[in-house]
């Protein structure tokens, strides 16, 4: 008897709350399963697949200047960081030196980058939490970052600054566009610091979010979470901080240890003045020189890797060159691995917090969905 | 006048669905109806999440194979009378994704939005500009107010 039983000693839990995939709470489409006993969220399960584009498949065979622009497509909001790390691989593979001064431009659009997507967070995050103000507040501040975006890079969501062996000469900085930046940030740290005091003062949202969606250290740590969704549960971990293109910049690892959504909500909060502190270091000592190295050959290489710290966590990217054109493309985004975090995250909170606790990972499954099923070989 | 298209006329409310683009039009779209810079709520247009109260569908990106039937059924749920913006190089010919020049055609994209539902307006760029998008919705506000 207790053979058979073994299977359905598993609670089973017959309340289920589907949403999506497309759904008014959630801009992206994705599928969420909530099992819900008494209002309370027993357990979670999040589908994706439904934006599969195949890019990977796309990318195969290009020419690997091609491929690189195409990364970019693959995420609207960290679309520098796919460019960054894809040619990064090549350059590792091939050898290729980067000038210094490239090497900077590249560090301040990334963390213009990373300004943007946590600005974003924050809106998106008090949108959800139905504090529509803040979220028009932040959307204001953010809207000065994307103007230097466009500034630099031409356009305001995908800017294509990085190439082989540089960047491209559109996104070279002179001095007005250096004292852009520098009225931009004094403007960006002015008003984050002000939204941030009101945000901790407020007792109503902080009470709302205070020890809501908890993700457990360990839980945190087995699920593999990357990214300021594990530094919020009190793991100093980043990347950049071992990254040999962020060596000469001074900046603080940022933690928090409840990791509910207040945690991930300062977290990001205070990781803007650490990026603002190192556009500021960028900028004051921005090196003179070329900004692109056109002394290369392309050979073929084996499958080469690279890791990056983007917004959202760790990127991985590796191809091959054969001919110079890319074989074996894998691209694994941070928002695969916080998937489980997200599962986790939403159990035991109630279901109206469910949504919450999602957003709070800061999913983003445009990034995520390029996962090939091999059904038949 | 009827009061309907009086009222009508006063509250263009705006859906915006998202079937399997980069992220990046959606974002300026929601910043240029919601974010006090370009604030398109002072020329009264509402975004709304409900296809039901709708009046002018957005659709971005380039039509996944599963969200197709989804985006049909959104269309079919909002009432008469109804546009359809189609907003980024993706909704308008398949963008990036589709390799129309490529060697194999991508069976995951369904798109171009004309093959799947009538489109009135189209909004170019890679990505949208929030000033192309609020062309965009004046382009397609006659449609609306002229219907009976």
């Amino acid at each position: 008897m207790d053979e058979d039983n073994k299977i359905t000693k598993k609670q089973v839990i017959e309340t289920e709350v589907p949403m999506g995939t497309v759904h008014s709470a959630a801009i992206e489409p994705y599928r969420v399963r909530l099992f819900v006993e008494d209002e309370v969220v027993k357990d979670a399960e999040i589908t994706v697949g439904v934006n599969h584009r195949g890019v990977e498949r796309i990318m195969e065979g290009l020419p690997v200047e091609k491929a690189n622009s195409l990364t970019e497509k693959i995420c609207g909001i960290c679309s520098n960081s796919h460019i960054w790390n894809s040619v990064m691989v090549a350059e590792k593979a091939l050898g290729i030196e980067v000038p210094e001064r490239a090497l900077y431009i590249r560090i301040i659009m990334e963390e213009l980058e990373r300004l943007h997507s946590h600005m974003l967070y924050l809106a998106h995050g008090s949108e959800v939490l139905g504090h529509e103000t803040f979220a028009m507040r932040m959307f204001y501040i953010r809207e000065t970052v994307m103007e230097l975006l466009r500034m630099i890079g031409g356009n305001r969501v995908q800017y294509g600054v990085p190439i082989l062996g540089g960047v491209r000469p559109r996104a070279e900085l002179d001095q007005m566009r250096i004292q852009n930046i520098k009225d931009g940030m004094d403007y960006v740290e002015e008003k984050i610091l002000e939204f941030a005091e009101r945000f901790v003062s407020d007792p109503m949202i902080m009470s709302r979010i205070t020890g809501v969606g908890v993700l457990k250290k360990e839980d945190a740590i087995r699920l593999s979470a990357t990214g300021p969704t594990l530094r919020a549960t009190g793991v100093d971990i980043d990347l950049r901080r071992d990254m040999p293109e962020y060596d000469s910049f001074d900046f603080n690892v940022i933690t928090q240890d409840d990791g509910d959504i207040k945690s991930n909500l300062l977290v990001r909060v205070l990781e803007i003045p650490e990026s603002i502190k190192i556009i500021r270091q960028a900028i004051a000592n921005l090196p003179d020189g070329k900004i692109t190295n056109r002394g290369w050959d392309m050979e073929d290489t084996p499958i080469t890797k690279s890791y990056i710290e983007v917004p959202r966590g760790k990127l991985y990217h590796s191809y091959s060159l054969d001919d110079g054109r890319v074989r074996n493309v894998i691209v694994r985004t941070p928002s695969i691995t916080n998937i489980g975090a997200m599962e986790y995250a939403c159990i035991g909170s109630h279901i109206t917090d469910a949504q919450l606790a999602i957003v709070q990972c800061d999913p983003c499954f445009t990034c995520t969905d390029r996962a090939i099923q091999i059904i038949q070989i | 006048m009827s009061l309907k298209s009086y009222s009508r006329a006063r509250a263009v409310h705006v859906m915006l669905v998202y079937t399997g683009g980069c992220n990046g039009c959606d974002i300026e779209i929601v910043n240029c109806i919601f974010s006090p810079k370009y604030d398109a709520e002072q020329y009264k247009i509402f975004l709304t999440w409900n296809p039901r109260e709708a009046d002018v569908l957005v659709v971005t990106g380039p039509v996944t194979k599963h969200n197709e039937q989804p985006l049909r059924e959104i269309y079919k749920a909002i009432p008469e009378p109804k546009a359809v913006i189609a907003a980024g190089a993706c909704a308008l010919m398949g963008g990036v994704y589709k390799n129309i020049n490529g060697d194999i055609p991508s069976e995951e994209i369904m798109g171009p939005v004309d093959n799947i539902i009538p489109v009135d307006a189209k909004v170019p760029g890679c990505a949208v500009r929030p000033e192309d998008v609020l062309a965009g919705a004046v382009a397609a506000l006659p449609k609306l107010l002229n219907a009976k």
